[in-house]
């Protein structure tokens, strides 16, 4: 359970939502920002500080975003697996 | 009934109802009449806009197509589901019709209310009910569903202290969660609990259960279910040992350190080890760095109430702030429920001086043997009025609870919001408004913000709210006393005793504009109520040896419509000591023969109890009801992933999907409750396993405290 970051993060990565997340969740990839879907506790504070409007909710993603929740989990493995 | 709602477009601030530590303040936008979006308020210091998923859908609920809008009767059989509309004339004059000839063949005491906070306002919540039911002579119904036996323990100890401030967590350096997913069920505080971490504080989980939370911690300490008391009293065994104490606190701001020195002298981290499943050095460590982490904090949860020592375990852990002199700096000390720091004048809403002296008390945990003759009751239960629970799922002894809702000679009246496993079960259904249609002024048991809830809509259909549905009874009982003539603005005016030194610079008024206002108390950065002592116990200290144990047992008069008779008073040892499970392979080697699971029945993630066990967002988000297993238990039974098992004792059955999932310790199997009756394909869920004994405290539940088997179905 999680919120996801969309394609309106592409190439923008504004990150207020770093600042806002409260449990720094939010990771920096190359093109956009990943919110990681362990370690989010679904609070939904960052939602309305993306000036992209480009993080939703999991379970409330329109159907055309629905494969950047499996974009942010390969993300983290990809993370994990060259970190450990 | 307040005036008119706005049209056009409107803001008005709100307050969650349910009943969870954070009531977070909302913002309800409105436009021409209708509800268009329900947010958290982002000025809200503690639950700063983030909603949880149980009420960031909350106009899921408020615009079902389930909703009960209308009163209806029952024209089939108990059960058969079948009902008519009627009107609220109609249905008021048979309810009244059936309450007076029951009170008048039986007496009134064969009536009873069953209620709790599925709603938790001031107003329409606890005690919305008790005056009506006071002045019908009806039995008083005992409440102790959530942190009674815990309440009774730290009033034992502590008396009935706000604790610890939970925003002034910031400046705790060792935090220790125990018998609580703050994810979700607490989850305003975790942002509170990671700040403190930012800031070098270690997070410590005791849990059974490799919870979201206990992921999140630095430490994780599994523990055998109903062990905790063990744990607890092996700590201070560490800590007197070892000299960790804080000698000056200890020495003027408690009572009964020698004899506690004594006690603890048998509960060695070795013993402990046994009993609990962890290791003694951890033991060891855990004590040490809480002691050494000051100030530390320990945020208990409900469910470490829920085993036949429940009481006696916080009343260890409610000891050990002072021993290490925790409570010296902001953010040390315990957080049990900081609601002791709100002035409710509970007074103004039970009315208790209205109960008739040695009026007749019923644990609503026994319903199911009330109801069908398991208590011998003399009159019997001949009625009953239903409203804030979902008692078939809530209670246990499902199965005797719904046989005795099935009595065709029992008057059933239920007042909700949708057609749940109780309502099916009902003669009348009322129809009640959710939190947008009604007023209300709200506490919180998870921060010392009031809050203010603004009627932001009309009542949908012919719902009321539950005061306007006890004045329409009352004025048809014939019940003419002021109390119940008050308007909700009345009995707003009446909530709190304003004048109070926590409500300094608060005003209904200025509730009304600002939503919410902090409890005149210190800011959370120097929120520290016993820095120099001064305890709400008759000593005015911390009370390892407890003065109020002479008393013998007792449930906070709050939890029984004020009454304080008829008390359990069982004898209890004065000194905090270690009470095993009752159902564990070595309490209950026989038992554990036949029923080796230890099965916890937690609180699910997207429903709050069994609300929103009925939405359909909900469910997909909850997921199919399930029971986690751990590999090796499930291996030894065939059962993978998905297949279909039967968990089962001598008090039930049910059915539902297995997972395999090694989050669990061994020996112990989790499903969460709250899922509904009608939706198991067993007809059955965990409350029909769950036991009915209570812990040794306060008459608190012991529902982790219970072994089952499980097979393949």
């Amino acid at each position: 359970m999680a919120y996801v970051v969309t394609d309106a993060c592409v190439d923008i990565m504004d990150q207020s939502c770093v600042e806002e997340c409260p449990v720094d969740c939010i990771y920096e990839g190359d093109r956009m920002m990943y919110i990681h879907p362990d370690e989010c506790v679904d609070c939904g504070k960052c939602v309305p500080v993306c000036p992209s409007d480009a993080i939703f909710w999991e379970h409330k993603l329109p159907a055309e975003l629905a494969h950047f929740t499996a974009a942010a989990t390969e993300f983290f493995e990809q993370r994990e697996d060259s970190s450990g | 009934m307040t005036a008119t709602v706005p049209t056009g477009t409107e803001v008005v601030r709100g307050a969650c109802p349910h009943d969870c530590p954070d009531t977070c303040a909302l913002t309800i936008t409105v436009q021409d009449g209708r509800a268009v979006s329900v947010t958290g308020d982002h000025e809200h210091p503690f639950t700063r806009g983030g909603l949880c998923v149980k009420v960031d859908n909350y106009l899921d609920r408020v615009y079902s197509p389930d909703r009960v809008l209308f009163p209806m009767r029952r024209t089939g059989p108990k059960g058969s589901g079948r009902f008519e509309r009627i009107s609220w004339d109609a249905a008021l004059d048979e309810i009244s019709k059936r309450f007076r000839s029951i009170s008048a063949e039986y007496g009134p005491e064969a009536i009873m209310p069953v209620s709790y906070l599925g709603t938790q306002g001031i107003l329409n919540g606890l005690n919305v009910g008790d005056p009506f039911f006071a002045k019908l002579g009806a039995t008083i119904a005992e409440r102790t569903y959530c942190d009674s036996g815990s309440c009774t323990a730290y009033m034992m100890t502590i008396g009935d202290s706000a604790g610890v401030d939970p925003e002034n967590i910031v400046h705790s350096r060792f935090i220790l969660v125990w018998a609580c997913n703050i994810m979700s069920t607490n989850l305003h505080l975790w942002p509170v609990i990671a700040e403190a971490r930012k800031r070098g504080a270690k997070v410590v989980v005791v849990d059974p259960v490799r919870t979201r939370t206990a992921k999140a911690a630095d430490w994780h300490i599994p523990i055998r279910p109903g062990t905790d008391g063990a744990l607890a009293m092996a700590m201070m065994h560490v800590i007197i040992n070892e000299g960790l104490t804080d000698d000056d606190y200890v020495a003027n701001h408690t009572v009964g350190y020698d004899q506690l020195v004594e006690r603890v002298r048998q509960y060695t981290p070795e013993w402990a080890a046994e009993e609990t499943g962890v290791p003694a050095e951890d033991i060891r460590r855990l004590a040490r760095e809480y002691a050494g982490g000051q100030p530390s904090v320990i945020r208990i949860g409900v469910a470490v109430e829920r085993h036949a020592g429940g009481g006696q375990a916080v009343r260890a852990l409610s000891c050990l702030p002072a021993l290490v002199g925790a409570w010296r700096k902001p953010g040390g000390g315990i957080l049990q429920l900081p609601l002791w720091a709100f002035p409710v004048n509970w007074g103004a809403m039970m009315h208790p001086e209205m109960l008739e002296p040695g009026k007749r008390i019923v644990n609503q945990y026994l319903l199911g043997a009330a109801l069908t003759g398991g208590m011998k009751l003399d009159p019997p239960i001949k009625a009953l009025m239903v409203y804030n629970t979902n008692p078939v799922v809530v209670c246990p002894d499902q199965d005797k609870l719904v046989e005795g809702l099935r009595r065709e000679d029992l008057f059933t009246v239920v007042s909700e919001q949708f057609m749940t496993d109780t309502a099916e079960l009902a003669d009348i259904v009322l129809p009640a408004t959710t939190q947008l249609e009604q007023d209300d002024i709200m506490f919180s048991w998870g921060h010392l913000y009031v809050t203010y809830n603004h009627r932001s809509i009309e009542p949908l259909g012919e719902a009321v709210p539950n005061t306007e549905l006890f004045r329409r009874l009352a004025a048809r009982m014939g019940f003419t006393d002021p109390v119940f003539q008050r308007t909700d603005a009345d009995m707003i005016a009446e909530a709190f005793d304003w004048s109070a030194p926590a409500m300094r610079g608060i005003t209904v008024e200025s509730l009304k504009e600002r939503g919410w206002q902090r409890l005149s108390v210190p800011p959370p950065d120097e929120y520290a109520p016993h820095a120099e002592g001064g305890f709400p116990t008759a000593s005015g200290k911390v009370e390892f040896v407890s003065s109020a144990a002479a008393g013998g047992n007792f449930v906070v008069p709050l939890f029984r419509q004020g009454s304080n008779d008829h008390q359990p008073g069982t004898p209890v040892d004065p000194l905090p000591h270690y009470i095993p499970p009752r159902e564990a392979a070595h309490t209950n080697p026989e038992l554990a023969a036949k029923y080796p699971l230890n099965l916890l029945t937690p609180k699910p993630h997207a429903y709050l109890n069994s609300s929103d066990g009925n939405l359909p967002f909900h469910r997909r988000v909850q997921g199919d009801a399930a029971i986690l297993i751990h590999p090796s238990d499930a291996s030894a039974r065939g059962i993978v992933t998905d297949d279909d098992v039967r968990v089962f004792n001598d008090r039930g059955s049910f059915v539902m999907k297995a997972k395999v999932d090694p989050s669990v310790l061994t020996g112990v199997t989790v499903s969460a409750y709250g899922a509904w009756r009608m939706h198991a394909t067993s007809l059955s869920t965990v409350a029909s396993v769950n036991p009915v004994a209570f812990a040794d405290l306060g008459n608190a539940p012991t529902f982790s405290d219970t072994l089952v088997q499980i097979e393949k179905a």
